[in-house]
């Protein structure tokens, strides 16, 4: 288990501020944020590479503060790996494996090495000189150097950027394997939202040193704190404007049915421009109001379907953007843009084409208020 | 037409300019080596004054390099992994025998390690005379040529990236372990060169000599000495002899700098 609480942290000019998160024992964080936001240099602080400035780490329950790199079981893999040249891949493979800080539990230095080289297929690798060898079998080897001392924690750096699709779908999925079978528990930094998503228990996102939101990956990318999280989260649909609770003149509101409020849950009518969404929630602090919908959340059809979501517009497809088997249609609904994920097969046989008079649906509960 | 005419007049005048410098230093080693080089060689079998100052000089200046690296190291380490205040004074201070002329600083030896001077007396105490004796020309040697070493061997530390530190650390390595398996490895063909300028520019070494020791005689000061004593036909065979010496570090310095760019066009 990690537990950051107000942890700061200095390299150089750049400063981590104050940074709070729970990774819980044998969970799968993910580490999402901008270059330049600190991912590294958290990671680094976790490993015991750079020494906290303030607040308090807890790593398995204990204050880890003042615990130096070799003595807190942490494997770390940068991004480029940082193989030593002077080893070989085997020798760098076995660097850690057995070392006084590694597991002494029933495996044995030399049982964890083969292990981890069967795991990751690298026996073809072995005598080979590090220097010799592409970005992504750097990765791998790293990975396996990292795992061969077997950590308690293990820590990524964008461990799966160098390889190849397939390649990295076996990794990913193998490091996940050992993840759930070692009850390792693992903190990643990554790019890519996807595999945020398919591998994280917790999110963690960072911006300029600090924590802009961390829970759990659906709840990050359904529910963003704010509309630059919802745009640095890849949100297409993120709408300003203004909302009010639904009461009695409420369209949610049936005759005889419970008060449209339960739980701090409210039905909340959302207006931008001349689009007004209905949502459920709570009415953010502040002023302005956002209102994000992801684009997988909305339905294109050609006529209007008898549903039971909220929210149907009717408008003009502006743009369709092909990406593949995958494509992102824009609906113009009165100057509104409002932007649909759709599968490229979906678009033709809708017959889909700009200009086109389409409808725009989704649920109430799509539409995310910050 | 004048645009490609430009780099071509430009090229041929850096051509001249280069041939002209080369030729102003290759021709007066090559002509001592030519006139002298075979000369050199030969009296080296009849000549027992100038093989006793050959093996002084190797000797002298193989110790001087060895306290260099065993006392520069840990120096050059400290300035370049870590960041305190003082730095750039100690940095000032370990580059300032490089800037001083050597017979300097064999004076300001000589007030330090002299007869007269309390480190002098106490060392004579000790049983140690400095002055007049190879203890002289070891320290000379040391006070001229330890910036070089410690100048290189900070320069190969700083380009060990310290996230492979980073890495053996959290692999179990403490700091000592991580220094002497990943660090000096890394580092050691810098270091190695380091301190063959060091043992070099020892090798050569001659004002701060003739200041603290004339007698027993180096190759450098022996060339002076038949110079000064007998004329030029005599200097030149010692001299040839000294410009042969000092070719050999020059190689190894070749040969480790090209396995050294081979290492590092590996490394991330």
């Amino acid at each position: 288990m990690i537990i950051a609480e107000q942890l700061s942290a200095r390299l150089g000019g750049f400063r981590l501020e104050q940074v709070s998160f729970e990774v819980p024992e044998g969970s799968y964080g993910v580490v999402i944020g901008p270059a330049g936001s600190g991912k590294t240099t958290l990671l680094e602080t976790v490993a015991g590479i750079i020494t906290p400035t303030g607040g308090t780490l807890r790593i398995g329950g204990h204050d880890v503060r003042t615990l130096p790199p070799e003595r807190r079981r942490i494997g770390l893999v940068y991004q480029h790996g940082y193989l030593f040249p002077h080893l070989s891949v085997e020798e760098n493979i076995a660097y850690g494996a057995g070392a006084a800080g590694a597991d002494s539990g029933a495996d044995s230095g030399a049982d964890a090495v083969a292990e981890v080289v069967a795991r990751f297929e690298l026996a073809p690798l072995l005598r080979r000189d590090v220097v010799s060898l592409s970005g992504g079998e750097r990765q791998l080897v790293a990975i396996a150097r990292a795992l061969a001392m077997r950590p308690r924690i293990l820590l990524l750096d964008e461990p799966f950027s160098a390889l190849d699709p397939a390649r990295r779908a076996r990794t990913r999925r193998e490091v996940r394997i050992i993840h759930r079978e070692w009850q390792l528990t693992v903190l990643q930094v990554t790019h890519d939202f996807t595999e945020a998503g398919m591998l994280g228990d917790v999110a963690i996102l960072l911006d300029k040193g600090r924590v802009l939101q961390s829970g759990r990956p659906e709840e990050v990318f359904r529910r963003p704190a704010s509309p630059y999280i919802a745009e640095f989260l890849g949100a297409e649909n993120v709408l300003s404007g203004t909302a009010r609770l639904l009461e009695d003149v409420a369209p949610d509101w049936i005759d005889g049915a419970p008060p449209l409020e339960a739980d701090g849950h409210h039905a909340l009518e959302f207006s931008s421009g001349s689009l007004t969404l209905y949502t459920v929630g709570a009415v953010p602090s502040g002023g302005q109001v956002y209102a994000v919908i992801r684009a997988e959340e909305v339905v294109i059809s050609r006529t209007p379907q008898a549903s039971s979501a909220r929210n149907l517009f009717r408008g003009h497809i502006r743009e369709i953007t092909r990406l593949g088997a995958y494509a992102r249609v824009t609906l113009d609904v009165d100057g509104v843009p409002l932007v649909a994920a759709l599968t490229a097969r979906s678009v033709h046989e809708l017959g889909l084409a700009e200009g086109v008079e389409a409808f725009a649906t989704f649920k109430a509960m799509a539409v995310h208020l910050c | 037409m004048t645009g490609k005419r430009l780099p071509a007049v430009s090229a041929i005048l850096s051509a001249i300019a280069a041939s002209l410098l080369l030729l102003f230093l290759v021709a007066p080693i090559g002509e001592l080596v030519v006139q002298g080089g075979a000369a050199g060689v030969r009296q080296l079998g009849r000549d027992a004054e100038l093989r006793a100052a050959l093996v002084l000089t190797g000797a002298t200046a193989t110790i001087a390099t060895l306290l260099g690296v065993v006392t520069g190291t840990p120096v050059a380490y400290l300035l370049a992994r870590r960041r305190f205040r003082g730095r750039a004074v100690l940095s000032a201070i370990l580059d300032l025998p490089l800037v001083i002329p050597h017979p300097v600083a064999g004076i300001a030896l000589l007030l330090v390690l002299g007869r007269e001077s309390m480190v002098g007396q106490g060392l004579l105490l000790a049983g140690l005379r400095v002055v007049g004796t190879p203890i002289g020309i070891v320290c000379a040697m040391l006070f001229v040529s330890a910036p070089l070493f410690v100048s290189g061997a900070r320069e190969a530390f700083a380009r060990v990236d310290p996230r492979y530190e980073a890495v053996a650390r959290t692999l179990g390595d403490d700091g000592w372990r991580v220094f002497r398996r990943i660090t000096l490895p890394l580092a050691g063909r810098g270091l190695l060169a380091s301190a063959v300028v060091m043992w070099a520019r020892a090798v050569s070494e001659f004002g701060a000599i003739v200041i603290l020791t004339y007698n027993p005689k180096t190759v450098s000061v022996l060339s002076f000495d038949r110079f000064t004593s007998y004329g030029l036909s005599e200097a030149i065979p010692v001299a040839a002899v000294l410009v042969l010496i000092a070719l050999v570090p020059l190689a190894l310095l070749r040969a480790l700098r090209g396995e050294r760019d081979l290492h590092a066009g590996g490394m991330q």
